[in-house]
């Protein structure tokens, strides 16, 4: 009998330190996990059919290798890249995230995989996101491409929860 | 720009636990300033004083009930707040939903 929760991954945004928080629980081992977060398999997971779909992603993964995604997110095409800082698998992976074109200070995302009965207990913080107002179009750039690409995401994305924003900082660890 | 000022006194606003423990305290339902104390063990002043600020910030509003007012919080404004992180935390959570399907259908 596995210990792994079944449904869906849980995210919550904090706004006051401007990152998001959420995590998942995967009946697969960490290795296996790892690879998905750091290999072409992306493209399998940063998708979504019709609202936003990865369809390149090349990486060099280790420290100070370069990677980059590109996609098609309600019919506007995107390119993603960033710099690996920490490569250590198959318990960390924390890379830069910064889209192509948009000025601004990249955000970084850090994964983090623990062993749990049957599993993997894959966390992620992605950090650094700066209120709209204090980088001015920069941050309505993304807003908007996002903003687009969430109220197309199905009921699904939105769970039950009212806006988690306000007790994210509760949770951070 | 007004639109802008007025988005910082929001950030502004949220920036205090307490301010945010209020709004989901409120979020919950109408309470008034001396039942809020109650709940956070604060004195009433102390209360009195995080509910201007989130009025100003247009947050919550009051109304008079009898001696009291009462305050509520406005979902509307709240929800255009959280947006600009909404797309991302909606974008983690059905990839990360994607990837355990998978990689446990596998």
């Amino acid at each position: 009998m596995t210990e792994i929760k079944r449904g869906t991954a849980k995210a919550l945004a904090d706004l006051t330190e401007g990152e998001i928080l959420a995590t998942v629980e995967i009946a697969a081992p960490l290795e296996r996990v790892f690879r998905a977060l750091a290999s072409r398999e992306i493209i399998d997971w940063w998708a979504r059919p019709g609202v936003f779909d990865t369809r390149e992603w090349t990486g060099d993964v280790r420290k100070g290798g370069r990677w980059r995604a590109s996609g098609i997110a309600r019919g506007q095409p995107y390119v993603l890249e960033g710099e690996f800082l920490e490569v250590q698998p198959p318990t960390k992976l924390v890379h830069t995230w910064q889209r192509v074109g948009i000025p601004g200070a990249p955000t970084t995302v850090t994964y983090h995989l623990q062993p749990i009965d049957g599993g993997t207990r894959l966390t992620l913080r992605h950090t650094g996101f700066v209120p709209p107002d204090a980088c001015g179009s920069v941050g309505e750039g993304w807003q908007t491409s996002f903003e687009r690409l969430e109220r197309n995401l199905s009921a699904a994305a939105t769970t039950s929860d009212q806006p988690s924003s306000l007790t994210g900082a509760a949770v951070t660890p | 720009m007004h639109r802008a000022k007025a988005s910082d006194d929001v950030f502004r606003a949220i920036a205090d636990a307490t301010r945010r423990a209020i709004l989901d305290r409120l979020r919950a339902g109408p309470a008034n300033a001396g039942a809020l104390a109650a709940d956070f063990r604060s004195s009433r002043p102390a209360i009195s004083k995080h509910l201007r600020v989130l009025r100003d910030a247009r947050l919550v509003v009051d109304r008079r009930v009898g001696r009291e007012r009462v305050y509520s919080v406005k979902p509307a404004r709240l929800q255009s707040v959280a947006g600009w992180l909404e797309g991302y935390r909606s974008f983690w959570q059905s990839s990360l939903t994607q990837l355990k399907r998978n990689l446990e259908e596998k």
